[in-house]
């Protein structure tokens, strides 16, 4: 298992709040809102301040109902669905993410594409899991501060993502972390497991007020973790290149 | 029993009478009437009738229609809407039947349907045609006829010739045969193959595509069943968000994967169409391209190509106009063109029937109104004129065509104008 990356030892932290990153995250906004991009766009920065875009693969793993469309929504800025239904087949939500690298003040682009498949459809249709694991950089692990048994099913989880592959970066988020008055896990064993395990834990829920410092960390804890995953694979490749750099059209 | 206008539809078990679901009416109907409109209908089967429809006093309509002697369907409405005839009324609650039926089978497949195992299970699984299902009982559809019309709502793109090399090499690449372009969520291109799907299927995969296009997602690997083609076997939609507002999907087989697909082929085959694409995002609700013109006294039109099963149609309002001094909305305008549809083809066109429903349901539909067999003759025009607007429409063998007037144009000239825009559209789409 890869080391824990200590919050803030590659990239600077909660970097939205500095007025250098402003023209950054002005790319990424659109009339107060977070900007919805296709698939043939992408934030384009001036010539002279062009950025390299890192594309990368995030995959939703959870119970179902635990709030997996939900917290894809949120990260990418998009409408949280107001009720609940099952996701019907694989759905796909692109967030671009700019960060500051610590060592050299290098300003990249993440792009984390965010897989999310109802756990019905994968249990229904086959090809949908090998589809969802295909190339997968990072696995997010959610489980519902209201659903204790989506508690328990992610130590399970997690083995079956280990067994796969080594090389994989791995964020717990706990949803539904508002509604208190039905919580149905205690903050002692999620320290418990984060001690356990050696991940971050992270939780969310409630009302969105403040856009970005509402999913900065998150995103930013997966863009370190993959940046340091990208790194030590590199070394280990006896190279400092990237392996996914996309350059900027 | 309801708000004037609105329409609310309920699901049950055939067998049994528990309740699947409710939709539409921001009232929900008490459970005792939904328990006596399931007894009545079960009261005639038992009596070896079968009750398909029946109206209150107050003019509500309420149509009953069990499918596969597994799940009953049935619509409210509450009548009194805004003059649509009854005949006209209650074919469209059939309609809508069929329509709702056919998305439950579109997500969920028929054998899930029509072999209930796990009832609480399938009341679950269902929420997830709810978005479907209420884009049928929208009352507003705001420039989205599909569902009425049961053609495919379509966009004329100025330059069409790049656009569908690019889908057919697109859909060849993803090895599918049936491939389809949207933007503003009407068709711009699609595959020959595409055509020859049902046309409710289209309509269909239409209101799907435009679902998954507001959720933001930037592609989707989603299983459909088509409810005519393919009911029990499940293919592939492939749905990508090109930019906000234009979408590409095809329907395909076990490969390739989603991954595969927008990393090798989506980039590589739309990328160097992205002016295009832009150009077609630009005609906007219009429709139509730039190079039609169109009269400034129109003020909404519909035409249906009767052969291809397509339509257009457009609102056009200049707020600044100084014709234009009445206060018509656009969202009214929209309401009109639609009942003016409904009017036309319930009293004197007929509306293509698809090929769809059973030939019981054919006969039950053509109630065409007993006003239609009053003639001995087909009529192919016809004209409206009312506070609001005026209205023209006529049939001929290809086209049927609806066009909404400002009140300031003479009457005498409303065949002139109709048939003129008619010719000017056509010259310049070749729709």
């Amino acid at each position: 298992m890869m080391a824990r990356v200590t919050p803030g030892a590659f990239i600077v932290p909660d970097w939205h709040r500095c007025k250098d990153s402003k023209e950054y995250f002005n790319k990424i906004i659109q009339k107060k809102n977070r900007k919805n991009f296709g698939l043939l766009e992408s934030p384009v920065m001036p010539p002279h301040a062009a950025v390299d875009t890192l594309d990368y693969k995030v995959f939703i793993s959870g119970k179902s109902g635990v709030g997996k469309t939900a917290l894809a929504a949120r990260l990418a800025g998009l409408n949280i669905p107001s009720v609940h239904h099952e996701t019907t087949g694989i759905q796909t939500t692109v967030v671009y993410w700019p960060v500051k690298l610590r060592e050299n003040g290098r300003v990249l682009f993440f792009r984390l594409q965010l897989w999310d498949c109802g756990e019905n459809a994968l249990r229904r249709f086959d090809h949908l899991l090998p589809s969802c694991k295909e190339q997968v950089d990072a696995v997010l692990f959610l489980f519902s501060f209201t659903d204790r048994t989506s508690f328990q099913d992610l130590s399970n989880q997690m083995t079956k993502w280990t067994e796969s592959t080594d090389c994989l970066v791995k964020v717990v988020v706990g949803t539904k972390f508002d509604l208190f008055m039905h919580c149905d896990v205690a903050e002692r064993d999620v320290r418990k497991f984060q001690e356990t395990w050696r991940l971050p834990v992270f939780h969310s829920g409630g009302e969105v007020s403040d856009r970005l410092g509402d999913v900065a960390p998150i995103l930013n804890c997966l863009a370190e973790n993959l940046w340091h995953q990208d790194c030590v694979r590199a070394g280990a490749a006896g190279r400092q290149q990237q392996h996914k750099t996309r350059t900027l059209p | 029993m309801l708000q004037d206008g609105s329409t609310q539809l309920l699901c049950l078990t055939a067998s049994s009478g528990v309740p699947l679901f409710t939709r539409g009416a921001s009232k929900q109907l008490p459970f005792s009437v939904i328990g006596s409109l399931n007894g009545v209908h079960m009261f005639g089967g038992g009596q070896g009738a079968l009750l398909s429809s029946c109206e209150t006093e107050g003019g509500g309509k309420v149509v009953w229609k069990v499918f596969h002697d597994s799940v009953m369907l049935i619509a409210v409405s509450g009548g009194g809407s805004s003059g649509a005839c009854s005949g006209a009324e209650m074919s469209r609650l059939q309609r809508l039947l069929e329509n709702v039926w056919s998305c439950m089978v579109l997500v969920l497949g028929q054998d899930e349907l029509v072999n209930l195992r796990n009832i609480e299970r399938l009341k679950r699984d269902l929420r997830s045609c709810f978005c479907l299902i209420d884009q049928l009982l929208e009352e507003k559809h705001q420039g989205v006829l599909g569902n009425l019309t049961h053609c495919a709502d379509s966009l004329v793109p100025p330059n069409p010739t790049p656009l569908q090399e690019a889908l057919d090499g697109f859909a060849q690449a993803a090895d599918s045969e049936f491939g389809c372009l949207f933007v503003h969520g009407r068709i711009v291109v699609a595959t020959e193959k595409w055509w020859r799907l049902a046309p409710q299927e289209v309509v269909l995969l239409c209101a799907l595509v435009r679902t998954l296009s507001a959720s933001g997602s930037a592609s989707c690997d989603y299983p459909v069943f088509l409810p005519q083609g393919s009911p029990t076997v499940a293919h592939r939609l492939l749905h990508f968000q090109l930019l906000p507002g234009a979408d590409v999907c095809v329907l395909c087989g076990p490969t390739p994967s989603l991954q595969k697909a927008e990393t090798e082929l989506v980039g590589r085959l739309w990328s160097p169409l992205i002016e295009t694409l832009r150009s077609c995002l630009a005609v906007g609700e219009r429709c139509l391209p730039g190079s039609v013109p169109l009269r400034p006294d129109v003020l909404a039109l519909l035409l249906i190509n009767r052969e291809t099963r397509r339509s257009v149609s457009c609102v056009q309002i200049s707020s600044h106009h100084p014709l234009s001094d009445s206060s018509l909305s656009k969202s009214r305008c929209w309401e009109l063109l639609e009942l003016f549809y409904i009017f036309s083809i319930s009293r004197y066109f007929t509306q293509d029937e698809t090929l769809c429903g059973s030939p019981e349901e054919s006969t039950q539909s053509s109630h065409t109104e007993d006003f239609l067999h009053g003639f001995s003759h087909q009529p192919q025009q016809c004209y409206l004129v009312t506070e609001d607007c005026k209205c023209y429409g006529f049939q001929t063998q290809q086209h049927q065509f609806f066009l909404l007037m400002l009140p300031s144009v003479p009457t005498f000239a409303l065949r002139t104008v109709a048939t003129q825009t008619l010719t000017d559209i056509i010259s310049a789409t070749a729709f």
